[in-house]
């Protein structure tokens, strides 16, 4: 009987599909990179001296901010592809391989996580020199984080792009989510400035826990975490890991006739 | 063997595929003819376990394949109608990743798809985007994929379609040998030339049923003595099947153009009759035929309806 390859190997090579994809898709990255920069150099730069008589250094906590914020941004381009590869029936072909539905989300969100942490980490070596954060170690635990983030952010992008059948519904309620999940955190404004009623919503994300770590890391002096927000980010991929996998399923066998 | 044990895949209240049983033989050439949306599809990716059937079961070599689709998987390999791979990627890299994921090693995979690159003239091609390749490249890649993998169940949904035709016989011979090498091949198609050439057996479907499985041969025979007249008119003249209907040995008649076709139930000895039964309502007969039934008649016979 044949053995097949191993999980292991399956995972490793849809993740190989979803980076050489990427790869050949420049202009996504130069898109982001563009707008990360100006969003570091000009935006944070120019609010930065606004809040200096706040004797807060708006720069440091921004330029975190910006990486978390932009690789939540990637990780959302996988539930995009995966809409795009339902429409054109490549899913039919991606899920005859193989590999079981469930493989496949983990395969396709790590795969989402990996290209992501890949774009941002020259953006973080960049902060962390901005921060004058030179130690090796905490920069790739700070990688180790945001790679966690962008992991929960893919299965929740699968996520909608499994419950959504509408092409133009999807790209509205994906821009929201991103949208939703940045704005709705302590990524780039610190909570204690957040209207009341979101500051409860905030204080439960996911991307503010990714953010509130990579800070405590760089910035120690100004910033802790704790095991709290080790246990947001560890469910957030649980639970989107799961709806994923359970709504690719529901998708594959609810409705779709030749 | 591949065994479909009433088999119905519904989506919502959709019987795609309706209480299909049948098997299909190791090594042997298997054409699934239908219309489009006859259920093929369906039953293809019930096979692959990508659909999970409604009721019944599919047995793969013995063993269930709802229970172990992952095993199931790994045996079959498909060529969907429509090409279904990356197209921002090359050939070279889409065959790459596929020859990969379905677990064949590095030498295996790059040496096969220099051979399969090279039978269908595809080397120059091989580095560019697909989607600026034609549409016969394309699903001549598609096509690739299962050359590459040579799996023990190979499946081909349209294989020839958009192909000319020293490609098509490229495309034939080479599932051909799939099958000597001892592939079971499934071959899905709406063209019976291919399906009679080709296929050891076929299986007719129609409306998500199978309705008759046999080898080309032997269902053609089952229409023996209904033969069909064409006979090539000046003009046609609509009255003129009603009237050759009552006779009868005539089991149907209709124009298709300006031909008038005739379906025996059976006996040939009637064309002096029928000639006269033309010419008597004014009809002149221009030239006459008579042939033995081919697989578009017994899909006709099954079904009610012309594939084409």
């Amino acid at each position: 009987m044949s053995e097949g390859p191993s999980k292991l190997f399956i995972i490793r090579v849809l993740i190989e599909r979803d980076l050489r994809t990427l790869v050949k898709s420049p202009f996504i990255l130069i898109n982001r990179t563009i707008f990360f920069l100006i969003q570091l150099f000009v935006f944070a730069f120019l609010v930065s001296k606004l809040a200096s008589s706040l004797n807060f250094n708006y720069f440091d906590f921004y330029s975190v901010g910006a990486v978390i914020s932009t690789i939540t941004s990637i990780a959302f381009i996988i539930g995009e592809d995966l809409f795009e590869e339902e429409e054109l029936g490549l899913l039919d072909y991606l899920l005859s391989l193989p590999f079981g539905h469930s493989l496949f989300v983990v395969g396709r969100a790590l795969g989402g996580a990996v290209r992501g942490l890949i774009y941002v980490t020259p953006m973080m070596i960049l902060v962390a020199y901005l921060d004058g954060y030179f130690s090796p170690v905490g920069v790739a635990g700070s990688l180790v984080v945001v790679f966690v983030l962008a992991t929960g952010i893919s299965g929740l992008s699968i996520t909608l792009a499994m419950l959504i059948r509408n092409a133009n519904r999807f790209d509205i309620v994906i821009a929201l989510a991103e949208l939703a999940t940045v704005r709705v955190s302590a990524a780039i404004y610190p909570l204690i400035y957040m209207p009341n009623v979101l500051q409860p919503v905030a204080t439960y994300s996911p991307v503010t826990s990714a953010a509130d770590i990579v800070r405590a890391i760089f910035l120690p002096t100004t910033y802790q975490s704790g095991l709290y927000e080790t246990v947001v980010l560890v469910l957030f991929v649980a639970v989107f890991f799961g709806l994923g996998s359970a709504f690719l399923f529901r998708k594959i066998e609810g409705g779709k006739f030749e | 063997m591949i065994q479909f044990k009433d088999v119905t895949k519904s989506f919502k209240n959709v019987d795609a595929v309706k209480n299909v049983t049948c098997e299909i033989r190791d090594r042997e050439i298997f054409g699934l003819l239908g219309p489009n949306g006859a259920g093929k599809t369906t039953l293809i990716m019930t096979m692959a376990t990508v659909y999970r059937p409604t009721r019944g079961e599919v047995v793969v070599d013995g063993h269930l394949a709802s229970a172990e689709p992952d095993w199931v998987k790994s045996l079959i390999g498909i060529s969907f109608q429509d090409p279904k791979y990356d197209r921002i990627l090359s050939a070279r890299e889409i065959l790459e990743w596929h020859a990969k994921v379905t677990g064949l090693d590095k030498a295996t995979r790059e040496k096969r798809i220099d051979e399969v690159l090279t039978k269908f003239g595809l080397t120059g091609e091989a580095r560019k985007r697909t989607w600026t390749l034609s549409g016969g490249t394309k699903k001549k890649i598609e096509n690739a994929k299962v050359f590459v993998q040579r799996p023990k169940i190979a499946v081909f949904d349209e294989p020839t379609a958009y192909l000319d035709v020293p490609s098509r016989l490229m495309v034939w011979e080479m599932i051909d040998e799939l099958r000597d090498e001892g592939s079971t091949v499934l071959l899905a198609t709406n063209m019976m030339d291919e399906a009679d050439r080709m296929s050891d057996r076929v299986g007719i479907m129609n409306r998500g049923e199978m309705v008759q499985v046999g080898a080309p041969a032997s269902l053609r025979g089952g229409l023996r003595g209904r033969d069909i007249i064409e006979m090539k008119l000046e003009v046609p003249i609509p009255e003129l099947p009603g009237e050759v209907s009552k006779v009868e040995e005539i089991k149907e008649a209709h124009f298709e153009g300006d031909t008038l076709k005739i379906v025996l139930s059976n006996g040939r000895g009637l064309l002096p009759h029928l000639i006269n039964v033309v010419t008597a309502k004014g009809g002149k007969v221009l030239s006459v035929s008579l042939k033995e039934p081919t697989l578009e008649d017994v899909f006709l016979h099954y079904t009610g309806m012309k594939l084409s």
